[in-house]
């Protein structure tokens, strides 16, 4: 067998899949956070494009994906499926390891397979500037990268501390042709009300979140992008499963076990998807699907499954999904993609009915598995792909113990050649092991009011 | 602005320790005829080697508890106190910190042991920030810095105003129980220090740094929030503690343990006897801690009511640490010592230490 397992461009599929089709029940509907009613299209429409509405609410089981998006896709698409040979090696295991390599595309994650679709329908529907907030950067470089194929503008809020102390991605940003403004900032009226409480303000991703949607419902030119948790971004990051399905059988295997790291849960869910039909549909009842994600900010193991607010500024819709609380500040661990309170609506229905699974890591252990994975396969991933790399690492051990041949797939979504003092961090032994103390803020919620 | 320090060393401090007496109270002579060398003298020397010279005004003790040193270094210095002979004893240490607490110093840079940081304290209080310089061979009073090395690159930093204060336990051993090998240390009071504010990470190794009274004020908050219920909670001493008081709105007794029930104060400053007595009436109890002293001692330095048998009534599970991040950096592992080797061994491994608002970390617990 080949170490890389490739399609031709002709063979990149050519329809999303929309797992909606197949769940056996629709998801709530998401609330107006303002009426607490059902939220309609129209109160999108002041943000979203509706080709990406009407994808949020469709029920087809398979959308086109329009040529321009399928043939900027090529600039990285199909993208690699890896047998881990040299992995496997270093842990002696009888199990085979794969792995998809998104960070193949330009921004260096699996961002753009959803930028570069928003980007493309707002454009269609004749916007021409987007607006969104970064924390760390991943995103903002995947919208700035997008909207700079379609000659866009594009206006990130980049969270001030980030701005300030991580120059790389922004230079990126702007290199890509956006501008890129530190949050809170004066040019919105969030920001401008966040600046006179507090002038030294170093912002954070809901201060952001409120910029960028003011800009967007403020400008007739202008639309919104997020690059999570919405099942438009979920749908359009279907290419890296369906991508790797076609892998598999033209080697003949399948997935026994599929691993991915949630934060928002798009990539994730990306990967996975494609897979999980076939649970659904009884073709593959036994695969297991685990969700990886940190100790610190456990969402889908330590949350409730509630309706809940998107965003701290609490202007998006309230949707229902597992959530530490939309005012909860996850603590500031390396994985900073991870760190978001909530997940996926459409996970997090999957998990609650027990079709996919989650596991929660510490974060020394965490990169302690992707320093043995740049050791042996040589890619440095992301903080955030290191989780599944872990769990990965340590099925391959169990089997190990078991003997079982099992087939283990992981979504690896992207690279760390911006994190490079995270694992400079680690190998001096200055990384904490947060964890959030679950039983106690059960405790305290147990007399507060209820969203619902 | 020119800086006052005054400046002290117990030039016996240490001296016990290096011919197996375990501390130097009361056994000064002994140790000498034993063939004990001055420890203090040479440990100061360091210090002072490495403490960049403006930005303030050295106050003094005569001969060996300063003058003599300082004069060696080429320090300018004035002495404000005289001992009345070279045999110095724990007297000239408090008539000493009188006089720097009349002289309103800045800081007490000081060289000895937990009993001379006990001694300095019982003057000084929190009143004057105190830096130790360690003589001895293991402190548990966190006033002072690990080494003379690094006590001088925090005094520097205090001359410059780059450090802010936090409250540091000043522990009370006594040294008579404890050459006997009972090691009876107790918490004598909360002076204050200057420190270097932990680290704390940011979303891709962004670091930055939160003050030590800003975290106590989070997690206090924190346990304002879980501390609704009806079960009693027997609350150790402390200032992080203290804060979860304050949050309360209630007065804490600062080295003793509380009891709170419904956020309402159920008793004071409780022995062990009136914490087990208050355990037969509530069922439904937890134990809130802070660990205590230089090493971290959750249990066994300091918080000695809520004793072996009172955890076990209370049980493991219910234990809640609270600790800032700061105290957590300065110490790689959490203490026990209940004097009970089966509790301390349940007690010991990985736990989730409250270190901010609903936010923990996972630190390891020794036996000790």
């Amino acid at each position: 067998m080949d170490e890389k397992i490739l399609l031709s461009e002709d063979e990149m599929p050519k329809k999303w899949y929309n797992i909606q089709a197949d769940m056996k029940t629709p998801l709530d509907p998401p609330l107006h956070p303002g009426t607490m009613e059902p939220a309609t299209p129209d109160f999108l429409k002041a943000i979203f494009p509706m080709e990406l509405i009407m994808q949020e609410v469709s029920q087809e089981k398979h959308i086109k994906i329009p040529e321009e998006i399928r043939d900027i896709y090529r600039l990285w698409r199909p993208s690699p499926l890896y047998r881990a040979f040299k992995l496997e090696k270093a842990l002696k295991t009888p199990a085979k390891i794969f792995y998809k390599w998104e960070g193949v595309s330009p921004p260096g994650s699996h961002k753009p397979n959803t930028a570069v679709a928003q980007a493309y329908y707002n454009m269609k529907e004749g916007i021409e500037r987007i607006s969104t907030e970064t924390g760390a950067g991943q995103w903002g470089s995947a919208i700035s990268f997008a909207t700079s194929l379609f000659d866009m503008e594009c206006t990130v809020y980049m969270v001030k501390i980030s701005y300030e102390q991580k120059p790389y991605r922004k230079i990126l940003m702007k290199e890509w042709g956006a501008d890129c403004i530190a949050s809170p900032s004066n040019v919105t009226q969030a920001g401008r009300d966040i600046l006179a409480k507090d002038p030294d303000s170093t912002g954070s991703l809901g201060i952001a979140i409120s910029e960028a949607v003011e800009d967007a419902a403020t400008h007739d030119n202008t639309n919104y992008s997020l690059g999570s948790v919405l099942n438009h971004v979920v749908l359009h990051q279907t290419i890296i499963g369906l991508e790797a399905k076609k892998q598999f059988a033209s080697v003949d295997e399948y997935p026994d076990v599929l691993y991915g790291c949630v934060g928002g849960g798009s990539n994730f869910c990306g990967a996975v998807f494609p897979f999980v039909e076939d649970k659904l549909t009884g073709k593959k009842p036994d695969t297991k699907v685990i969700a990886c994600e940190p100790m610190a900010c456990p969402t889908l193991t330590k949350g409730m499954y509630a309706y809940d607010f998107g965003d701290t500024a609490k202007m998006a819709p309230i949707v229902k999904m597992y959530t530490l609380g939309h005012d909860f500040v996850p603590p500031p661990i390396h994985a900073g993609g991870l760190r978001y309170h909530g997940n996926a609506p459409l996970l997090c229905k999957l998990v609650n009915e027990g079709v996919i699974g989650a596991q929660a890591y510490h974060q020394n252990e965490v990169f302690e598995a992707a320093s043995l994975f740049s050791k042996t396969e040589g890619f440095l991933v992301a903080p955030e792909t290191a989780h599944c790399v872990k769990a990965t690492i340590d099925e391959a051990l169990r089997c190990k113990e078991t003997g079982e041949e099992r087939v283990i797939f992981f979504n690896n979504s992207g690279h760390g050649h911006f994190d490079l003092a995270s694992y400079d961090a680690y190998h001096q032994g200055k990384l904490i092991d947060y964890e959030y103390p679950a039983e106690l803020v059960k405790q305290a919620l147990a007399n507060l009011p209820k969203v619902e | 602005m020119m800086k006052k320090i005054g400046f002290l060393v117990n030039p016996i401090a240490g001296m016990g320790g290096f011919v197996g007496l375990k501390g130097t109270d009361g056994v000064v002579d002994e140790a000498v005829e034993r063939g004990a060398k001055p420890v203090a003298p040479v440990r100061a020397g360091e210090a002072l080697d490495k403490v960049d010279r403006s930005g303030f005004m050295f106050f003094c003790c005569a001969g060996p508890m300063g003058a003599e040193l300082l004069e060696d270094g080429g320090f300018d210095y004035d002495i404000v106190y005289e001992p009345a002979s070279r045999k110095t004893t724990g007297d000239d240490t408090v008539n000493a910190c009188r006089v720097f607490l009349e002289n309103e110093m800045d800081l007490i840079f000081f060289c000895g042991g937990d009993g001379t940081a006990r001694d300095i304290y019982s003057v000084v209080g929190d009143k004057i920030p105190l830096l130790g310089i360690p003589a001895g061979v293991k402190m548990y009073s966190g006033v002072f810095a690990v080494n003379p090395r690094v006590s001088a690159e925090l005094f520097n930093r205090f001359i410059r105003g780059e450090l802010d204060l936090t409250d540091a336990e000043v522990m009370d051993i006594d040294e008579e129980k404890y050459r006997s090998n009972v090691l009876d240390s107790r918490l004598y009071g909360i002076a204050r220090v200057p420190y270097e504010k932990a680290l704390i990470q940011h979303p891709k190794s962004i670091f930055t740094s939160e003050s030590d009274d800003e975290c106590k004020r989070r997690i206090a908050l924190f346990a304002f929030e879980f501390m609704h219920d009806d079960s009693l909670y027997i609350v150790g001493a402390g200032s992080t503690t203290k804060a979860v008081f304050d949050a309360l709105g209630l007065k804490k007794t600062l080295l003793g343990v509380d009891a709170v029930k419904k956020r309402v104060v159920v008793a004071r400053d409780l022995s062990e006897k009136e914490l087990l007595a208050l355990l037969d009436e509530n069922p439904k109890t937890r134990i809130i801690v802070s660990p205590i002293g230089a090493q971290g001692f959750v249990f066994g330095r300091g918080n000695q009511q809520i004793s072996s048998r009172v955890i076990r009534r209370v049980g493991v599970k219910n234990i809640i640490i609270l600790a800032t991040p700061s105290k957590l950096a300065g110490t790689e592992t959490l203490l026990v010592d209940t004097g009970d080797r089966e509790l301390d061994e349940e007690l010991s491994g990985y736990t989730n230490i409250i270190c901010n608002y609903r936010m923990g970390q996972r630190k390891n617990i020794l036996s000790f």
